[in-house]
């Protein structure tokens, strides 16, 4: 396979899950009950008006001409205008994305440099006090109800501490070097809850993939060749065992940008999760619409890079 | 594994960890008999995490199970409000002067219930897929493909879509994870059942018989039976979490004692940080359960694995 | 080698998700109007910080009707009224109104009220305004009051008349405090009134109240400057420099931060249950508003079960309403006697009316007499689906002891919270059995009635239509005679217990929490003023 056709195939692929998302999405919010003018109108509003209000957003019309005109205007690059708020939707959204990938990504980098190194270590001492700790901390970890862990840390951290401020993403008025320190304060504690959940999957594929690296003829092989232990291990079969880990990173970014929901919430950080659940509650189709395909977009976008990252670190890949 | 199979080659967050490992160990397990299980549960007996978690997860059953011998029914509200934990109250009560003790011991019954349920649903359906495409090699190409597009679907916000549109209740809860569990499993038990279908004695039977659910439940079912297990444990685990997630959002059925309802309860009447009791029990009974789930699955795999086993 | 290739590989991916949100705003600084005192000795350089629990949907007032959005917008647009804790109206930007004749009525404005921008805030503002309004019929309660209202006429710079359809003695009182002013430059070129955005994206926004909101951070903040010349505040200016709205979508973490003085004030009314706890937490000081809306069940007519009077009065009697008070709400709460008339409307209120008794073997007596015979289980071969919305927590919590009660007389109640928009949607077609639900203002009785036991009344949500009341209804609407008004309600209220068209079941008195540092607060009723009304803002001083 070229890379060109390799690239031309990636490439569809990624449209393809976009759209899949975009159609779900739009076939969700139309078959299942929920009325849009409600969520906008006070109650005391006439049969009238609210047909008027179906008519003005283009909800009256078949549900496949819906579909049509929708998917028209995607591709010329217009996502809309919001129900609730008349501003498009593109504005809506960018005003939280960036919260919401700067949160996630220092969560994933910080629970790479912890979760491999963990892994590695339980892996490399199988069966000891020292694997069962990991393996409890990571699990514990996976096992905790977000909001219960937020409270506690803003309890803690925020209010009889007093290290860390309570909600937001920084303070306002703050500007330059300033401003930077605390978007990085405010950053610490919804971070450190997001690398809570997520170091278990790190560290128990690090380990388990790492013991079956260690367990395959090359490294038996390269123990032969008199090869200190500590090489073999860190070097041979901690290479191999990082292709998992990247994937899982491919797929925990997009995840997590769209389940980061519980965090924003106990953390009041101004994140796309919970601007999806505001529109939930109030029923804006263009921005559920709308955020569906940025989270889609956002899967596609990580896992080509860390398509790229596999080849790097796999020369079997190229050669495929 | 090639990069064309990036998407296939590891699970969204809940199962990773434990999809990791059963795919890493999956070997073909056809030959399994008496001997190798026998082995398995050998190595399996020496794993103290293992055995503590099974003991764990079997208390919450019992609990769950003998709810009325344990505790009298929540009553809809009391006279003590916000008392912390002691005197007649092991647990304290709640913003309505309720016995926190018997909001979680009843809601055990419906976290169980929804973890159960769900993971049921999700493995029936995703093992059926799977091992539909694992035979019909014609129509696995196109199952591959909806598997990955949905397993690339934002699952928590889609939950939460769809749990407001529909309104909440314990049905609605189980069929939504269930609805977003199944490619994770059917993904699992797919990768399990392609090296069992190719295996000769598979190829001889297809020979001996036309009928393919014959070898299917005869052959495959059998052997991706372990796999299906440990998927079981942690799809329902993680059931409890998402619906505890859903339930704080104000998304869980409003009506029945769950942990996630006692925690939305907490938060709705603003308590969480004054009154520690109304978070801590729930959040730690929520942490029991997927716990000993995950390592229950962790010890079990390892104990499966000759490779790990050995040393 | 290849650990640095992946370091690097990671990193490429944190920078470009930090550069992404370094494109985000970097905040340049404000042209600091370091005007200080604007000639008033109160003004101070102090930012006063109020939390809330959700984001600003739409910045045009005439829309929508979210709380955040009120509370934002009251600051910029005023009203013409404000309302006193017994639901009468007090001169805001009118100083006087009244009716010309009967179907005319006028308001005189002050002549000293100016736009942010330098235009002058004139009756030709206020007249355009209730004008557009009525033309695109924007989704706001402003827009419910108009019913009877043809046009309105600015007659001189400081007064407008407007023209009914009919006579309605309570309509002018109701736009005066339901609807707000806005700039005619500003909006007019904007095209409808039901569709502009005033999201700020054309250079900003235009103040007549004491803030001008001049930056938005969605998800997170409000900023809101001081306008300098703000007549209705003491003194003419307002206290604080600047209001920050800062959102926090969970409650417990908006307390948290009130403790660790992030914020000075929580704008949303605290749960019952924290009242206490927060009252005796030092730095913490608690405000009363008084409430001005009630809670109540309706039960929907339509079904054949629920069109028998006795199976209604069985109901009604089965609900234990004290220990809701008083474990739900903890005790604040007051009883309405089971009238729409609550104590707090003084003139209305008719302490001869009484509340429905809870007592359960009355209601089985009733549910016989109705015709039912309870089985072995001694339950009654009925069952009613009671809707409410789960985002209202109070309710939430009342209606399970609504449940308790009616199963003792017998009688199944399923239950069915919904997420708010499934609960709108099932009230607007009739899809329930019983209606659980609450209204935060309802203080002119002839309006409300008018709304809700009208056959055609937009929350008339038992479908009644009793000709007795709605002749009570429709001669009080034309009457101006306070006296002979109230008697008219009085008379209605009694037939609506009686026949319990209408269930209400208490007014609930609202407490709102500030940092002990600041004081002045001016306490309105309800949620939507409360203490962060718009001269209780500009009034707040540090100690």
């Amino acid at each position: 396979m070229s890379i060109a056709t390799f690239v031309l195939r990636r490439l569809a692929r990624g449209v393809l899950t976009i759209w899949f998302a975009v159609t779900v999405t739009f076939l969700l919010l139309r078959l299942l009950p929920g009325d849009p003018a409600l969520a906008v109108a006070s109650p005391n509003m006439t049969e009238a008006a609210r047909a008027a209000l179906l008519e003005q957003y283009g909800l009256d019309k078949p549900l496949i001409v819906q579909y049509g005109l929708y998917l028209v205007q995607l591709v010329q690059g217009n996502l809309g205008v919001s129900f609730t708020q008349s501003v498009p939707v593109l504005d809506v959204l960018m005003q939280r994305l960036p919260w919401t990938l700067l949160l996630t990504g220092t969560a994933l980098v910080a629970t790479v440099l912890v979760g491999v190194p963990l892994g590695v270590i339980a892996a490399s001492k199988r069966g000891t006090v020292a694997d069962r700790a990991v393996q409890v901390i990571g699990v514990v970890g996976q096992s905790l109800f977000v909001p219960s862990v937020g409270v506690l840390l803003l309890y803690t951290f925020g209010l009889v501490l007093g290290w860390l401020p309570i909600g937001g993403a920084y303070d306002t008025g703050t500007y330059g070097n300033e401003w930077y320190l605390s978007v990085l304060s405010h950053l610490v504690l919804p971070a450190t809850s997001l690398v809570l959940i997520q170091l278990g999957s790190y560290v128990l594929t690090m380990r388990s993939t790492l013991i079956d690296a260690l367990g395959e003829d090359y490294t038996t092989l390269a123990h032969a060749n008199g090869l200190p232990a500590r090489r073999v291990l860190w070097k041979h079969a901690l290479r191999n065992a990082l292709l998992p880990t990247t994937t899982l990173i491919g797929l925990q970014l997009g995840f997590l940008v769209g389940g980061a929901v519980l965090t924003e919430t106990v953390f009041a950080y101004p994140g796309i999760g919970r601007g999806i659940y505001e529109a939930v509650t109030q029923l804006d189709f263009p921005v559920l619409q709308g955020a569906f395909l940025m989270l889609a977009a956002t899967v596609v976008v990580v896992n080509m890079i860390t398509d790229v990252i596999y080849g790097f670190l796999d020369p079997r890949v190229k050669t495929a | 594994m090639s990069a064309d199979k990036t998407l296939g080659g590891a699970g969204t967050v809940p199962l990773s960890a434990a999809e990791a490992m059963t795919s890493t160990t999956a070997e073909p397990v056809a030959d399994e008999n008496g001997r190798a299980s026998a082995a398995t549960w050998r190595a399996f007996r020496r794993e103290p995490l293992g055995l503590l978690a099974g003991g764990l997860l079997a208390l919450l059953v019992f609990v769950a199970i003998a709810a009325p011998l344990l505790s009298p029914y929540p009553a809809s509200f009391g006279e003590n409000v916000l008392r912390p934990p002691g005197g007649g109250e092991w647990f304290g009560t709640d913003a309505l002067g309720r016995s926190v003790y018997a909001e979680v011991v009843w809601g055990t019954q419906q976290s169980l219930l929804v973890a159960a349920a769900a993971s049921l649903i999700a493995i029936a359906f995703g093992t059926l897929v799977a091992v539909v495409g694992a035979y019909f090699r014609s129509i696995d190409g196109f199952i591959g493909v909806v598997v990955d597009l949905t397993l690339s679907l934002p699952v928590l916000p889609l939950m939460i879509l769809i749990a407001a549109l529909v309104g909440p209740s314990t049905t609605t809860i189980i069929l939504v994870v269930a609805a977003f569990s199944w490619p994770e499993v059917t993904r699992i038990v797919r990768s399990q059942a392609l090296t069992v279908v190719n295996l000769p004695y598979v190829d001889a039977a297809r020979l001996m018989t036309t009928s393919p659910v014959w070898i299917i439940t005869k052959h495959v079912v059998p052997t991706v039976t372990p796999v299906i297990v440990v998927s079981v444990v942690v799809t329902a685990s993680r059931a409890v979490l998402s619906a505890a997630g859903l339930a704080f959002l104000g998304l869980g059925d409003p009506t029945t004692w769950s942990w996630g309802r006692i925690l939305y309860e907490a938060q709705q009447s603003g308590a969480m940080s004054s009154a520690w009791w109304l978070t801590l029990f729930p959040s730690l009974a929520i942490l029991a359960l997927v716990l000993s789930a995950t390592l229950l699955s962790i010890a079990y795999n390892d104990a499966r694995n000759p490779k790990s086993r050995r040393r | 080698m290849f650990r640095t290739s992946r370091i690097a590989a990671v990193a490429a991916l944190a920078v470009s998700a930090l550069a992404l949100s370094a494109c985000a705003p970097t905040a340049p600084e404000p042209s600091a109007s370091a005007s200080g005192g604007g000639g008033a000795g109160a003004a101070s350089n102090e930012t006063l910080t109020i939390a809330t629990t959700t984001d600003v949907v739409n910045y045009n007032p005439l829309i929508g009707n979210s709380r955040s959005d009120y509370w934002i917008t009251n600051l910029m647009y005023p009203h013409l009224l404000s309302i006193a804790d017994d639901g009468s109206k007090e001169p805001q930007v009118a100083t006087e109104w009244g009716y010309v004749d009967e179907t005319t009525g006028f308001y005189e404005i002050r002549d000293d009220l100016t736009w942010s921008d330098g235009e002058k805030l004139t009756a030709e503002d206020v007249a355009w305004t209730m004008n557009a309004v009525k033309r695109d019929a924007p989704s706001g309660t402003f827009y419910g009051q108009l019913a009877n209202f043809e046009s309105a006429e600015a007659v001189s710079d400081t007064r407008v008349e407007i023209t009914l359809t009919t006579a309605d003695s309570s309509i002018v009182d109701e736009i005066g405090f339901w609807g707000n002013v806005v700039p005619k430059h500003v909006f007019e070129p904007a095209g409808s009134v039901a569709e502009f955005a005033n999201d700020g994206s054309a250079g900003g926004w235009v103040s007549a109240g004491p803030y001008l909101l001049t930056d938005v951070q969605v998800g997170q903040s409000y900023t809101l400057e001081r306008v300098e010349d703000y007549p209705l505040v003491e003194g003419g200016t307002p206290y604080s420099a600047e209001v920050v709205y800062r959102v926090f979508p969970d409650v417990n973490t908006e307390i948290l931060a009130l403790q660790s003085g992030e914020v000075d004030v929580i704008a949303n009314s605290l749960p019952p249950a924290q009242v206490e706890t927060l009252r005796n937490t030092p730095g913490i000081e608690v405000e009363e508003a008084v409430g001005l809306g009630y809670a109540h069940m309706t039960y929907n007519m339509t079904k054949p079960d629920l069109a028998k009077l006795e199976v209604r009065k069985a109901l009604a009697h089965s609900v234990d309403y004290e220990a809701i008070r008083k474990v739900v709400l903890q005790d604040q709460a007051v009883s309405t006697g089971s009238s729409p008339l609550m104590p707090v409307l003084e003139d209305y209120y008719d302490d001869s009316i009484e509340e429905y008794e809870f007592d359960t073997d009355m209601a089985r007596e009733l549910m016989e007499e109705a015709g039912y015979t309870a089985d072995a289980g001694g339950n009654f071969p009925v069952s009613f689906r009671l809707i409410y919305s789960l985002q209202d927590a109070v309710t939430s919590q009342w209606v399970t002891l609504v449940k308790d009660g009616a199963a003792e007389a017998g009688i199944t109640i399923e239950l069915q919270g919904t997420e708010r928009n499934t609960y709108l949607a099932q009230t607007n077609a009739g899809d329930f059995d019983i209606y659980a639900g609450n209204f935060a203002i309802m203080d002119d009785p002839v309006t409300n009635m008018t709304l809700a036991y009208l056959p055609e009344g937009a929350i008339n949500y038992t479908y009644v239509d009793d000709p007795e009341l709605n002749e009570l209804i429709t001669t009080a609407s034309s009457t101006t005679d306070k006296d002979e008004k109230v008697e008219l309600m009085r008379e209605a209220a009694a037939i609506v217990r009686d026949n319990v068209y209408d269930n209400i079941m208490y007014t609930q008195n609202l407490y709102f929490a500030h940092s002990d540092k600041w004081t002045g607060f001016v306490s309105k009723p309800s949620e939507l003023l409360s203490i962060v009304n718009p001269i209780s803002v500009a009034s707040a001083h540090l100690k």
